[in-house]
């Protein structure tokens, strides 16, 4: 793909399609908002803390916040997406067979596809420990 | 190899910081996903072996990148959403390249001993 538009006017002018333009506002607006996520995240994580002394006990305990929880929820799918796409973006310019580039992207959007469940998991259901215990209640004798 | 100008170097640094973050954040929710196995699952094995210094570093350099990349980030929505931005966008890219090493000084100075200091 030849060089991506740099103003609102040529962006609408290129893209031929809603969802390209969508992406292409979507990337400029989460990204706003994750520059202040994230850098509070690191602040958080990094400065306030020495990230070498991170443990168990330090992440469960604020897993365990729910202003954690819905802070990080936030962080979570902006990030992703705005990543993802960013990846997207990058197998565009760089796979250029278009065998190569269907994988790449199956590959991609499968991985973080898992990922944003696990992360969601994390963040707001059981632990596997205790969802293996609920999927075992199910049959009532083994 | 083409020489451009700063734009260039700009959009190649965004470009790879960009990669190298989103490559970071699903191996970052992979390993923080581990402590749904509990106190005695593999969390803090992975946590032990993350902390080794080479990791560490690499944890500084990501650090470096997010700084870079959300700075560079708000310059390339002045320069699409404002009437000026593109105008002094070269000046915006030192601005840029200005507030990443004055924020990363004192990131340094917190963050080097810890690795270092045998703290």
């Amino acid at each position: 793909m030849a060089a991506r538009p740099k103003t609102l006017k040529e962006a609408r002018a290129t893209y031929h399609t809603n969802s390209e333009l969508a992406w292409w506002v979507f990337m400029r607006v989460s990204g706003f908002f994750l520059v202040f996520l994230v850098f509070a995240h690191v602040f958080f994580n990094n400065i306030v803390t020495n990230a070498g002394t991170i443990d168990y006990t330090y992440v469960a305990e604020r897993l365990a916040r729910p202003s954690v929880k819905v802070f990080d929820s936030f962080l979570l799918g902006f990030a992703l997406l705005h990543g993802v796409n960013g990846l997207r973006y990058s197998i565009e310019d760089y796979f250029r067979r278009p065998g190569a580039r269907f994988w790449a992207k199956t590959i991609l959007f499968t991985v973080a596809g898992l990922i944003f469940v696990v992360g969601v998991m994390t963040l707001w259901a059981y632990t596997f420990q205790e969802m293996g215990d609920a999927v075992r209640n199910l049959t009532p004798s083994h | 190899m083409y020489r451009g100008r700063e734009g260039q170097w700009a959009f190649f640094l965004h470009r790879i910081t960009g990669v190298a973050l989103a490559l970071y954040l699903l191996l970052h929710v992979f390993d923080i996903s581990l402590v749904m196995y509990g106190p005695d699952g593999p969390f803090n094995a992975f946590l032990i072996f993350y902390h080794q210094w080479p990791f560490r570093i690499g944890l500084v350099l990501i650090i470096a990148g997010v700084v870079y990349h959300g700075l560079n980030g708000l310059r390339i929505i002045l320069m699409d959403f404002t009437g000026w931005g593109v105008r002094y966008q070269r000046l915006m890219w030192y601005g840029v390249l200005g507030m990443t090493t004055v924020i990363g000084i004192p990131v340094l100075i917190k963050i080097l001993p810890e690795i270092f200091g045998g703290a």
